[in-house]
């Protein structure tokens, strides 16, 4: 989970890597806040996968890639 | 076969007051720090945490008795460095970077490099958003598969 300058910095590091996920450092922000924000309540609860997966989904992030839950059997609480 | 969920209150409340104390101290707390703030012993802390742990609510060191990732925050040095709330910390990845400002609800600045060039790339963030909108993030290994190898990933 790397931090590139541009398309052609990511494009020459990743060379003939699988490609993963790209999104903007704006899209990060915005994702980092939903997904920890809650991490230091007093009252903090773990989260189901479906609910980590709804962060996922309300910041459009909804392709495979994002997807939590494939055939996994242990929580994905990040 | 479904998840079963299985951390019960007392190990809510663990992580709970093991996270707090990361933040107050400023670096991870030992299971003698979360022992004489609990009242448990030390080996009791040490069993919780591994629970938690199996949980993915705690990363332990693999051949010590210490915490290696209370996520977002990294208990060892990593390339990820974040000011906020007057003190550095570190972050395990870029995405936890942004984190610690979102878990502490504050601005702050993130020291990194581009993974590519290995030129220096400082980002502010202010009212949750950064300064620098031009860089990308990029996540080679897919969500399903974050948990195999949570240090790589």
């Amino acid at each position: 989970m790397n931090l590139f300058r541009s398309e052609e910095h990511l494009g020459r590091w990743l060379g003939s890597r699988a490609p993963g996920a790209t999104i903007s450092v704006t899209e990060l922000c915005e994702l980092a806040h939903a997904w920890w924000g809650n991490r230091l309540d007093p009252n903090w609860r773990p989260r189901s996968r479906e609910q980590n997966q709804a962060i996922l989904n309300d910041l459009g992030l909804t392709d495979a890639f994002w997807n939590l839950s494939a055939n996994s059997t242990t929580p994905n609480l990040a | 076969m479904r998840y079963r969920w299985v951390m019960d209150n007392e190990d809510v409340a663990l992580r709970n007051v093991t996270y707090r104390q990361f933040v107050d101290l400023g670096h991870a707390p030992t299971v003698h720090d979360i022992a004489a703030a609990t009242g448990a012993t030390p080996d009791a802390v040490w069993s919780g945490w591994q629970r938690l742990h199996d949980e993915h609510a705690l990363v332990l060191q693999s051949h010590t008795r210490e915490i290696r990732m209370a996520n977002p925050f990294s208990a060892v040095p990593t390339a990820y460095r974040v000011s906020a709330d007057d003190r550095w910390w570190y972050a395990n990845c870029a995405w936890d970077a942004f984190g610690v400002c979102a878990a502490l609800h504050v601005d702050g600045r993130i020291e990194t490099s581009c993974a590519d060039c290995g030129e220096p790339l400082t980002v502010h963030v202010r009212d949750e958003r950064p300064d620098d909108e031009g860089l990308l993030f990029h996540c080679v290994v897919p969500a399903v598969r974050w948990w195999d190898d949570i240090v790589f990933t």
